[in-house]
């Protein structure tokens, strides 16, 4: 019974726990404020781990924490019930956000795409036996992307429009990036759209990149974001703008030293040093390029990921 | 004992050898595996999400054994609540934990919590169910007995249900523990929550093949772990029943 009672006080402990999940962030040491930031453990916000190590964060009294939700999926809902106070995102993804009202807002920018036909981060890959040669081939062709309805589709389709084919009959199948260099080599699909480290490893094993997604749907697209609930924005607009200023400081200096973000891979991923060395980097401009935004708010209201609303820029852009 | 480890030592030279023939694509060969895991071993990191993993396991296992003893012998004990809650325990036991994610991150977004949500649902639903068949089980004669003899609800408890129902307590942690290891590493890995389900995410997107079967190794090892402390608690605290006490008999 003394076991018994001992479960029950657990219990009891445990549930008293769970009512504090949510506490705001509290002052930390030395008055900085401890700040949780939701990010996808990929290449992409190689710039915030950086710009932490630089201490670009620590010298703006911003004590941060990375949690590496496994996509989007766990960072808007985190942001919005305050568990992170900025969170990682596609732009697509924020849109789709913003046509529900959920009430987010951009505070810095994410990464970019190089802008760059044969050397971006991305690209719709096919194997090398594979008949597809050219943008306009990948129509009524079973293509695999990570989301569906989401930047990878929209963007692939906007390639093979532009290269003179016709989207509508593609199939979209979704899996994760990892997954696809081994799918596009078992036949599984006939093309993927990959993004580094995969890219890489699709190439290395022979692979050809027959569109180069990012660079057709826009040039210099801003492929993602990070952003603060509107809730933070209007009662701690001081650590907003400190955290602004400090990703900005964290973008450019990535952006200027790409041996270093290199090196910070090593720290959140488990990329080896080799794939590190020769994977393609994206771009981290501090500027949002707003017409890349608008391109995408259309090209996904075109493909019907908004649930027919069209989403008000105004509202999620700073 | 080496019949047993024989076939761990065949499926080692098959993992070896498949992927060295090419017949399976994107498989490492064990060896590289091993090596991949003397190297995570090495790192801090590594230790830091076993050591989440099996706070949360234990954790979660802990109220789930908890309540699902409180709870079952409660409503087992009492025939009225008993058929009260039966269509409720019936309709929320087969909702599978992992349809909890969404509600899950919503509460506690990446953290523990989440992990725990989804484990102590999943293990109370084991526990509960074995306290209940367990508690079902008392001899009316027995409990006849220590009524006549005018045994307080407290005696009766420790002295007549109590024995009883204690296999089938140990049985339901068994199960509870293996169910348990399963969820932690499923909200780690599809949440994000630290531990070791995360760090195979993460060494997945990263292309780090070996690593990654490194660690589904590791969480392999864990599950025999705990069957087999469970096993062993299972025998040293039921010595004196006779479930355990045929066994080596058998």
């Amino acid at each position: 019974m003394r076991r018994l009672i001992a479960g029950l006080a657990v219990l009891t402990l445990a549930a008293a726990g769970a009512g504090c999940g949510s506490d705001d962030p509290g002052a930390g040491s030395g008055g900085a404020d401890k700040v949780k930031v939701g990010v996808i453990p990929i290449v992409d916000v190689a710039p915030i781990y950086l710009g932490q190590q630089k201490g670009f964060f620590a010298s703006r009294r911003i004590e941060l924490t990375m949690e590496s939700g496994q996509g989007g999926a766990a960072i808007v809902p985190g942001v919005v019930s305050g568990q992170f106070q900025f969170g990682f995102s596609n732009i697509t993804s924020l849109l789709v956000a913003q046509t529900r009202n959920v009430p987010i807002k951009v505070v810095a920018n994410g990464v970019a795409s190089t802008g760059q036909a044969g050397k971006d981060f991305g690209g719709v890959t096919v194997r090398r036996d594979s008949p597809i040669t050219k943008a306009a081939d990948l129509a009524g062709k079973k293509i695999a992307v990570n989301t569906l309805k989401n930047i990878g589709d929209t963007t692939v389709r906007e390639s093979v429009r532009k290269a003179g084919g016709d989207p509508a009959g593609i199939t979209f199948v979704e899996m994760p990036f990892a997954n696809m260099p081994a799918a596009l080599q078992a036949g599984q699909v006939d093309a993927a759209w990959v993004v580094e480290p995969s890219l890489s490893a699709v190439t290395a094993a022979g692979g050809r990149v027959v569109a180069w997604n990012y660079v057709d749907a826009a040039p210099d697209l801003t492929v993602a974001a990070y952003f603060a609930s509107t809730k933070l924005i209007a009662d701690d607009a001081d650590l907003v703008k400190r955290f602004t200023d400090a990703m900005n400081e964290s973008l450019s200096y990535a952006d200027a030293h790409p041996d270093e973000v290199r090196a910070v891979l090593g720290s959140y991923t488990k990329i080896d040093p080799k794939a590190r060395a020769a994977l393609t980097l994206p771009k981290w401009p501090t500027a949002i390029n707003k017409v890349s935004v608008e391109t995408l708010a259309k090209l996904g209201e075109q493909d019907g990921i908004f649930a027919g609303a069209t989403p008000d820029l105004t509202k999620i852009l700073p | 004992m080496i019949l047993r480890l024989s076939g761990l030592a065949g499926l080692l030279l098959l993992a070896e050898a498949l992927p060295r023939l090419g017949l399976v694509a994107d498989l490492p060969p064990a060896s590289r595996i091993l090596a991949a895991l003397a190297d995570e071993a090495g790192t801090a990191a590594f230790w830091t999400a076993v050591g989440d993993t099996l706070t949360a396991w234990a954790l979660g296992l802990a109220i789930a054994v908890g309540a699902g003893v409180a709870v079952g012998v409660l409503i087992g004990a009492v025939p009225t609540l008993r058929a009260w809650t039966a269509s409720t325990v019936e309709f929320l036991r087969p909702i599978p934990s992992v349809a909890l994610i969404p509600l899950a991150v919503l509460l506690y977004g990446t953290d523990l919590g989440s992990t725990l949500l989804l484990v102590v649902y999943a293990a109370f639903w084991q526990v509960l169910v074995q306290v209940l068949y367990g508690v079902a089980d008392v001899d009316p004669v027995a409990d006849e007995t220590a009524r006549s003899f005018r045994l307080s609800p407290w005696a009766r408890l420790r002295h007549v249900l109590w024995p009883t129902a204690l296999p089938y307590v140990f049985t339901g942690i068994r199960l509870a523990a293996a169910v348990a290891l399963v969820l932690a590493v499923t909200a780690e890995l599809v949440i994000g929550a630290p531990g070791l389900g995360s760090v195979i995410a993460v060494a997945q997107s990263s292309g780090a093949l070996p690593t990654m079967y490194a660690l589904i190794v590791v969480t392999g090892l864990l599950g025999v772990a705990i069957n087999v402390g469970a096993r062993y608690a299972e025998r040293r605290f039921l010595s004196w029943h006779q479930s355990v006490r045929a066994e080596p008999a058998r």
